[in-house]
């Protein structure tokens, strides 16, 4: 037994974080998978720390491998790691991920129902009592894999995080691993290639792990500037994607003082050095008097100034940035074809055309009815049938109720009267979708406005208005007749 | 003229509604299979909801989009889960009372009606001037009697967090009663270990007079039919009250020990007059731990009848609102509280002046003016509060 190939490789690359991969290296021995057919590569990236010693000493139940290399960056340590692993199925783990006990159980259970996909567990940092920062830090962590765990879920090349994932090695080989030469992002770049192949995505969320950031300000600002050289070399290689980088702008979350920061990142680098020197210590300030809303803005100002300088040592000028967000447009037209689907046919036909013709964009009608169209979405993968029903509950909910609406689709309503209720289901369209803050009974409110006589109030305001009218008449012309008496 | 409430369940609804003689209008809770997905205003005329209109079609021309998401997923076979994974955490409901008994009944004989999962009913009586609650608890085999002398919400609440037995505290209020579900429904929310706290949703018993109606079309103690996180990422801890009320909130047991006690100088019987429960809210918020708003957690709730008792109300609910800040920028030095006060004050004075000027449909000027008088006191209040803490026994 002991002789057994292994079936399983759990790949650790490590930067000076010791304790960490201890922590680490402890929790995979309480693996509940059996640990005679895992093997653990680990792999230490210029690591000055003793890491080295440690684990050339370490006594674990599960074959350990210990590699080292000159700091060469993440990537390349995993390429390494890959490289010399025996196993059919590479399992990329980070070293300050603390996995659960059915981490790699969960993993092996989802490739084997589902094969030749890529498998990514959640991660999810938890901090007692946080900081601004580590607040933020964490709500987006949840986030990414609240959606990723959503059902209806349209992956993308940013889904790939290689802190917990999981791909046959046959597949890696045949991608052909990680960009060696990048510092940040190689993990979307290899996303990229994947979405391109077409290798689909899956989310096992027991293979799970806690995940000790310890990451600080300082270095999540010195992050995005290696993201933002990072993003050029991404869009150089494929271009056909850069409309879904922040390159080209229009990143979710980004305000409008992109444009500012932009300039100042590519013309007057000196100035917004200073300017981030100074953010920096009134970021200090800010989160000393609790002043959370500024703290978060001024916060996000600079880790875009510190992706522009970034993409900005990289490309130099902004003729150059230009150049490299023409080439996307164009190409995007050319991603694959939009399909036409009509929803009287049914919803399984429509779900099974989908899975057929796998398009890159769809415009939905009911029967002659135009519904919406999904546009194409680049470094997604291509639509399936399971993504359907979700688009048209989030995305074209209203306009579907009004043609079902029209078209006498909402059962049991013979004596409706089809177009009223369109127009009422058209009229609620604002309020469709999540709460927006700070708004929880607007709607409700609404209601109840709409509910008042629209005449009644109507006349209210004429009167009104007629009687303030007379009342400055009057008091104007008390005004004439005492200036006479002057 | 009155507003008749209705609860209706779009599934088995009656062909039509009549009777409702000497209302002008209805609000509906709509449900789909019992579960509470919206709500609509329908007209009612010669005592027949929904007008000449079919009630069937009157409500879909009235339904809100809550009810629309829900119908919409239910025709794509979409239709979320309504069980959790694993068991249901075990709860105790502590209803904190002060004599006001005819309400406590009402509210006891419909948490006897809840189904059984495992909760234990608590009484806190808050300083009563008789024996009236004890002697009507004595009556129930299955309700604990607590008795806390010191007066002030906030010390039943931490009373009632002390004395309860079980891992969640349900909160809800003697002039409330819940719906089935109500108390099910707060703790599935509770499978995520963030989430410190659940809300529900509260609807109105009735609205019999101007003042109930008006309050309700505030707002009322309701926060929308969508379920909502709260999380810091993305809500200013400051806006606590976003997350719901008191009426209608569960918290884990551990609270006092991650986030400390309600705070004593807030809330009715102090001269703050409310408060500790946004406070609590935006304490949990700002800790990093979450808050979930379920509207399925459904419960009813007697507004004030009078028009004195819903000016005494609003001016509490101002006074709270300043106090509680003024409780963050002394206790927890969040200078942002200033802010808050000062946009609190642009978007008010508009409103006081339009109000003042008479213009239709503004606020009554009373009204309006009772806030203010209440944001005017707020501060002074909570400071009063928090240097000369209540005496135990002594009456406020």
């Amino acid at each position: 037994m002991t002789e057994s190939t292994p079936i399983v490789s759990v790949i650790i690359p490590t930067h000076n974080r010791k304790a960490d991969l201890e922590r680490t290296l402890a929790a995979l021995k309480i693996q509940i998978y059996p640990l005679v057919s895992v093997e653990v590569i680990t792999v230490a990236d210029g690591c000055t720390d003793g890491t080295l010693e440690m684990l050339n000493g370490y006594e674990a139940p599960f074959a350990l491998r210990v590699l080292a290399q000159s700091n060469l960056g993440p990537g390349s340590a995993r390429n390494l790691g890959a490289a010399s692993a025996t196993s059919p199925l590479l399992l990329f783990l980070d070293d300050d991920v603390e996995p659960a006990a059915s981490f790699i159980e969960a993993h092996v259970l989802a490739h084997q129902r589902r094969k030749g996909h890529v498998v990514v567990g959640p991660y999810l940092p938890f901090f007692p009592n946080p900081t601004f920062y580590q607040t933020r830090l964490r709500a987006w962590w949840e986030r990414v894999f609240d959606e990723m765990l959503r059902p209806g879920h349209r992956f993308a090349f940013f889904d790939l995080l290689t802190g917990n994932v999981s791909i046959e090695r046959e597949i890696f080989n045949r991608i052909g691993g990680f960009h060696a030469g990048m510092r940040a992002h190689e993990d979307y770049e290899f996303g990229m290639r994947l979405i391109k192949a077409g290798v689909p995505f899956a989310v096992a969320p027991d293979a799970m792990g806690r995940h000790h950031d310890r990451s600080d300000i300082e270095h999540a600002i010195l992050r995005k500037r290696e993201e933002g050289k990072s993003d050029v070399i991404m869009a150089r290689l494929h271009p056909e994607f850069v409309q879904a980088l922040p390159l080209a702008g229009s990143g979710a979350g980004w305000p409008p003082s992109i444009d500012i920061l932009r300039f100042l990142a590519f013309h007057m680098p000196t100035v917004g050095d200073a300017c981030a020197v100074v953010s920096r210590r009134a970021l200090g300030f800010l989160e000393r008097v609790r002043l959370r809303s500024h703290w978060n803005r001024l916060f996000g100002a600079a880790l875009i100034y510190g992706y522009w300088i970034g993409a900005a040592s990289e490309l130099k000028t902004t003729a150059k940035l230009k150049a490299l967000l023409d080439q996307g447009p164009r190409r995007v037209q050319e991603n694959g074809p939009m399909a036409e689907i009509d929803l009287s046919e049914g919803i399984e036909a429509a779900e099974r055309r989908l899975d057929e013709e796998r398009p890159s964009a769809i415009r939905v009608r009911l029967g002659r009815r135009p519904v919406g169209v999904i546009p194409p979405q680049p470094g997604a993968e291509a639509l399936r049938g399971a993504h359907l029903r979700y688009i048209l509950a989030d995305r074209l909910a209203v306009p579907l109720l009004q043609g079902l609406a029209l078209e006498g689709g909402i059962a049991g309503t013979e004596t409706v009267d089809r177009p009223r209720l369109a127009s009422a289901i058209r009229g609620r369209a604002h309020w469709f979708g999540p709460i927006r803050p700070g708004q929880m009974w607007w709607e409700q409110y609404s209601q109840w406005k709409d509910s008042r006589d629209r005449r009644e109030c109507l006349e209210q305001e004429v009167a009104w208005l007629a009687e303030r009218r007379q009342h400055w008449r009057q008091l104007a012309e008390n005004n004439r007749i005492d200036g006479l008496k002057e | 003229m009155a507003t008749a409430v209705l609860d209706l369940d779009f599934d088995d609804l009656p062909r039509e509604i009549t009777g409702l003689d000497g209302y002008s209008r209805a609000l509906v809770l709509i449900r789909m299979r019992g579960r509470p997905v919206g709500q609509a205003l329908l007209p009612v005329e010669d005592g027949r909801a929904g007008g000449k209109d079919a009630l069937r079609d009157a409500l879909l021309y009235a339904a809100d989009s809550g009810f629309w998401e829900q119908w919409l997923r239910r025709f794509l076979d979409l239709e979320e889960r309504t069980q959790v994974r694993g068991a249901l955490p075990e709860a105790s409901v502590a209803v904190c009372t002060r004599d006001r008994t005819d309400d406590l009944r009402r509210c006891l004989e419909a948490l006897a009606r809840l189904p059984d999962i495992g909760q234990e009913i608590l009484v806190v009586d808050n300083c009563p001037s008789s024996e009236s609650t004890r002697h009507l608890v004595a009556e129930r085999k299955k309700v604990r009697y607590v008795r806390e002398e010191r007066p002030g919400l906030d010390n039943a609440r931490n009373r009632a967090m002390r004395e309860a037995r079980k891992e969640i505290i349900a909160f809800t209020d003697d002039d409330a009663t819940p719906d089935p579900g109500w108390l099910a429904n707060l703790l599935r929310n509770f499978d995520d270990p963030h989430v410190l706290c659940v809300t529900g949703m509260t609807m109105p018993m009735e609205l019999e007079t101007r003042a109930q109606e008006y309050f309700q079309r505030a707002g009322g103690l309701g926060r929308g039919f969508k379920r909502t996180v709260y999380d810091s990422a993305y809500h200013n801890p400051l806006e606590g009250w976003q997350a719901g009320a008191g009426v209608n909130m569960a918290l884990r047991r551990t609270v006092p020990d991650l986030i400390g006690p309600f705070d004593e100088c807030l809330d009715v019987g102090t001269p703050v007059q409310g408060g500790g429960d946004s406070d609590i809210f935006g304490r949990i918020l700002a800790k990093g731990f979450r808050i979930v708003y379920d509207p399925e957690a459904l419960n009813w709730h007697r507004h004030r009848r009078d028009w004195e008792g819903l000016r005494r109300q609003l001016r509490g609910y101002e006074s709270a609102g300043f106090a509680v800040w003024t409780r963050s920028l002394i206790v927890e030095g969040e200078l942002e509280a200033l802010a808050q006060a000062w946009h609190w004050l642009k978007r008010e004075l508009p409103a006081l002046g339009r109000s003042l000027l008479g213009v239709p449909g503004s606020a009554p000027r009373d009204l309006i003016l009772a806030r203010f008088r209440g944001a005017a006191t707020g501060p002074w209040a909570y400071l009063y509060a928090h240097r000369r803490p209540m005496e135990k026994g002594t009456r406020p």
